[in-house]
């Protein structure tokens, strides 16, 4: 489209494409990554998506992406707490796997840097999805390093795995993949964040086969001057589940796509989210979710906190196929802004070919209910104090809903942090 | 009305398309010749007899446009349109207001018969009873000139209006309704001071075009704290083939004024698409409240999605003072396309926009629609209740906007659409767009989508309805909370046409 051709690129467009010279040689894969490598280059060079293209409508990557940081190869990064004490911790340390720890029973690991040196990927691998998908391609152009996960089939992870993705600065680039083999059953955490000003990207693979139950949570915290691009795609098979809880509260840029396919029949897609947003933080989280298969449930419901001059984006699109009869979606996504300076967009979109479905979404924007307050401080709690415990109970109801205590409790602890640092 | 009735019957007899509104009426007209450029503008300016200013405003306004690309993100696709293949202007012959019954043409007559215009109206159309006088029709006859269930009509026909009525009765009340280019000729200080003021000449794409080529419409002016006597109507049609249609609609209700007003249009069935491509403006200040409902009922196309109307319109409202309430009715089952976001700019403090939609399609029609609702001033208030209906291999979408910009302090909006599927071929969706940027805002935004349930389908036919009837019995509860919206009169028109549309859609 010559509307999005763009003659000159941005100082950051320039120094992404730059980047990639001086930073091609220590990329590790065979002949077959470097193409799909150059291919994505070739993408990035003609400029990233501005808030002309549907997809970035609320998050103008052209404008708001105004620093590219160099690369810091000697830059030490380290790897933080587990949010769960017995998880295996599997660490990617400044752009480079440091476990090499044997897992649980069923799990095999390989790092991502020896996958894609021993090639014979599948062709779809490290390719952007489509002209704007600047997540998919900043990704596979410096992608240096990751995990890569088999449990086996029927396996059932003694422990959860925590994945993490690191920087102390400069630039990051990871990838996880994650391939649940029929029957089996795992719980997976993933971390991003580090310290100091940062470009990080992570792109996730999650294979849940037929029948597997994965449960995966996502938290990202990046410190204030990092910008982060996420993008997590998982496939479901038959009769499988996938729970996926994603919590953002940090970063200045952030942009988490999640791309679901609900592929097997009976397949069950369940996202709780939690966007803790406050400073100048400009978040957005965009889903799309394909029912591509008959009597698919899916519920999604995020709850957002915006303070301060922070500025969130939810945009969820469901899209039901013509054969995905007897579909059942459900989205939600409620947000409390709770200054004049903050902002919140959501755009939840229904795209459906299927008549016998039950689909729905409702989002609301508000401030604290009058009512609510009221009846706490009738009750002698001053008001700074009733308004702090109604934001959190917002918020707690989602992930109260987990089921998983020792997560919930994790997960809590988590929000205490961040409202006492955000008042 | 027997005659909407008969026709019904017709149709089920032989089994074709399903719309009534298809027959085309020979009269002889005059044709602008095809294609567009500054000449023609110029022709249709001098037509119109107006004046420089205006001509200028219109050339301005196809400079724009020229400088334009069509739109392209609305979810409906459809060949690209030819401009240079379509006449701008069209317009019956011999149509200097008719004195009696006789010099009426019998077509055109005829026309507005198999529209069910109510009989009352004909005859004021027809000018068999002079305007103001009452009618033996009336169920109260009495020199109260503001008995209810009046309609006051502007007829529009291809380029040009035909005749209002009820002219005189209104003047007494000080409301100006007249077409727009009589407005243009006798209200200019009017027009040059609204006319562009909601819809900017360049807004989009279709905006321009029509400012450039707009041939009639109609004009409506409420002053300051009168209560329009009676409800207020255009009847739109597009009779000439290879016609495009733009008209420009401008209603501006001064302080504490009120006024309802319902457009409705038709179009023969053709092989080959229309273009209709309108702008609707509309103002109210302080204390002011304007109602606009439609009924448009184009012709969408047969059954193999060969013809019908492709309908891009711009519509908005502007309260501009504080307290003042605009709302929007629309039944939406014609139009091959439907391209159409009837908004509100609540600028004034305490203003209030309303959007009640019902947009059903049916065939190979595809409807994108919606509403947005921009508060700007404090303590605005919004609602919009929208029902999408799918049959057939249709696919309508709903768009639409809701945002609170910094200073809306209070804003409050309410959003509801609900969208039900007949058939699987049909696709349904929803594009809404939440945007906040203040904390006392308040907004909720809920939507569902689903087929009528065997339950529900069930229950109604084992009382010994048939299927079809059945379906319109449920979609028309389904709808209610819309229909309660329509000014009385069409409601229950609304209501047939629904069930019409949705006729061929079983099994």
């Amino acid at each position: 489209m010559n509307l999005h051709a763009q003659n000159t690129l941005t100082e950051a467009e320039t120094a992404l494409v730059n980047g990639y010279s001086s930073r091609f040689s220590d990329l590790p894969g065979d002949a077959d990554v470097t193409v799909r490598r150059d291919e994505a280059l070739e993408l990035l060079k003609q400029g990233l998506p501005t808030r002309r293209v549907e997809a970035w409508h609320y998050t103008d990557l052209r404008r708001l992406l105004s620093v590219v940081p160099d690369f810091k190869p000697v830059a030490n990064a380290e790897a933080v707490d587990p949010l769960i004490e017995n998880a295996l911790v599997l660490p990617v340390l400044n752009g480079a796997a440091h476990g090499r720890a044997a897992g649980p029973e069923g799990l095999t690991i390989a790092t991502l840097a020896d996958k894609l040196q021993e090639g014979a990927l599948s062709a779809e691998w490290l390719t952007a999805s489509d002209r704007f998908d600047a997540v998919g391609a900043i990704n596979a152009a410096f992608v240096s390093d990751g995990y890569w996960l088999d449990i086996a089939e029927g396996a059932e992870l003694s422990r959860p795995v925590e994945l993490q993705n690191i920087h102390a600065g400069g630039q990051v680039h990871g990838r996880f993949v994650v391939n649940a083999a029929a029957g089996s059953r795992a719980t997976i955490i993933e971390r991003q964040t580090g310290v100091g000003d940062a470009l990080a990207s992570s792109v996730t693979h999650l294979d849940v086969a037929d029948g597997a139950h994965v449960f995966w949570i996502l938290l990202q915290e990046q410190p204030d001057d990092a910008a982060y691009l996420g993008q997590f795609t998982a496939s479901l098979g038959k009769e499988s589940s996938l729970t996926l809880f994603i919590l953002n509260s940090g970063g200045k840029l952030v942009r988490q796509e999640v791309k679901v396919e609900a592929r097997g029949e009976g397949s069950e897609f369940k996202l709780r989210g939690v966007n803790l947003l406050g400073g100048e933080t400009h978040c957005d989280v965009t889903m799309v979710l394909d029912h591509l298969a008959p009597d698919t449930v899916s519920t999604e419901t995020f709850r957002n906190v915006v303070t301060g001059k922070a500025n969130g984006v939810f945009q969820g699109q469901i899209r039901v196929a013509k054969i995905a009869q007897k579909t059942d979606a459900k989205m939600a996504c409620n947000t409390l802004l709770l200054s004049d300076d903050g902002g919140f967009s959501s755009k939840p979109e229904l795209e459906i070919f299927a008549d016998d479905v039950a689909c729905g979404h409702g989002a609301t924007v508000t401030d604290i209910e009058k009512e609510h307050l009221f009846y706490l401080m009738a009750r002698g709690i001053d008001e700074k104090t009733a308004r702090g415990l109604l934001v959190k109970a917002f918020v707690a109801e989602v992930i109260e809903e987990l089921e998983d205590e020792t997560v919930i409790e994790a997960l809590e602890a988590r929000l205490v942090d961040w409202f006492a640092e955000h008042g | 009305m027997p005659a909407v009735q008969e026709t019904i019957d017709q149709v089920r007899m032989i089994d074709v398309d399903q719309y009534k509104y298809g027959f085309e009426t020979l009269i002889e007209s005059e044709l602008a010749p095809k294609g567009l450029n500054e000449d023609i503008i110029r022709f249709i300016s001098a037509k119109k007899e107006e004046p420089e200013w205006m001509t200028e405003w219109r050339l301005n306004a196809y400079k724009r446009w020229q400088a334009m690309e069509e739109p392209s993100w609305a979810r409906v696709s459809y060949p690209k349109i030819d401009f240079q293949d379509l006449h701008y202007y069209a317009a019956p012959k011999n149509q200097t207001g008719p004195k009696s019954l006789d010099e009426v043409d019998p077509e055109l007559l005829k026309t507005y018969e198999k529209l069910g215009i109510p009989l009352r109206e004909q005859e004021i159309l027809a000018g068999v009873r002079k305007q103001g006088e009452p009618s033996e029709l009336d169920e109260n006859p009495s020199d109260n000139v503001y008995s209810s269930g009046r309609v006051a009509v502007d007829a529009v026909f291809d380029s040009v209006s035909v005749v209002t009525t009820f002219k005189e009765e209104l003047a007494k009340a000080g409301v100006i309704f007249c077409s727009i280019s009589e407005a243009i000729r006798e209200h200019p200080e009017l027009i040059q001071k609204y006319l562009g003021s909601v819809v900017p000449v360049s807004d989009n794409y279709y905006a321009a075009l029509n400012s450039a080529v707009f041939t009639d419409g109609s004009f409506v002016y409420v002053p300051k704290g009168v209560r329009c006597p009676m409800e207020l109507s255009t009847y739109f049609r597009i009779n000439e083939r290879n016609t495009g249609q733009f008209e420009r609609t401008l209603i501006i209700a001064e302080e504490g004024a009120y006024v309802s007003y319902l457009e409705g249009c038709t179009a023969p069935q053709r092989d080959e698409n229309q273009l209709h491509a309108a702008v609707v403006e509309l103002i109210a200040l302080d204390d002011a409240e304007i109602k606009y409902s439609t009924v448009q009922n184009w012709y969408p196309g047969d059954s193999e999605g060969k013809g019908g109307i492709y309908n891009f319109v711009t519509k908005r409202g502007d309260c501009r003072g504080n307290n003042s309430k605009i709302s929007w009715t629309q039944v939406e089952t014609g139009s091959a396309i439907t391209w159409k976001y009837p908004s509100c700019i609540l600028r004034g403090d305490n203003s209030r926009g309303e959007f009640y939609s019902i947009a059903v399609s049916n065939g190979h029609q595809q409807i994108d629609s919606g509403t947005k609702m921009l508060h700007l001033g404090k303590n605005t208030s919004s609602r919009i209740i929208s029902k999408g209906i799918s049959a057939g291999k249709s696919q309508n979408t709903y768009r639409g906007q809701v945002s609170a910009h910094r200073k809306a302090a209070n804003a409050r909006n309410f959003t509801q659409c609900d969208s039900l599927l007949i058939g699987n071929d049909c696709g349904a969706h929803t594009v809404p767009y939440i945007e906040a940027k203040n904390a006392t805002a308040q907004f909720e935004h809920e939507a569902t989508t689903s087929k009528i349930s065997e339950d529900q389908l069930f229950y109604v036919m084992q009382r010994g309805i048939p299927e079809e009837e059945a379906i319109a019995l449920i979609v028309n509860g389904f709808v209610k909370d819309v229909i309660q919206e329509l000014p009385m009169e069409f409601a229950v028109e609304a209501q047939k046409l629904i069930g019409i549309s949705l006729e061929g859609s079983v099994g």
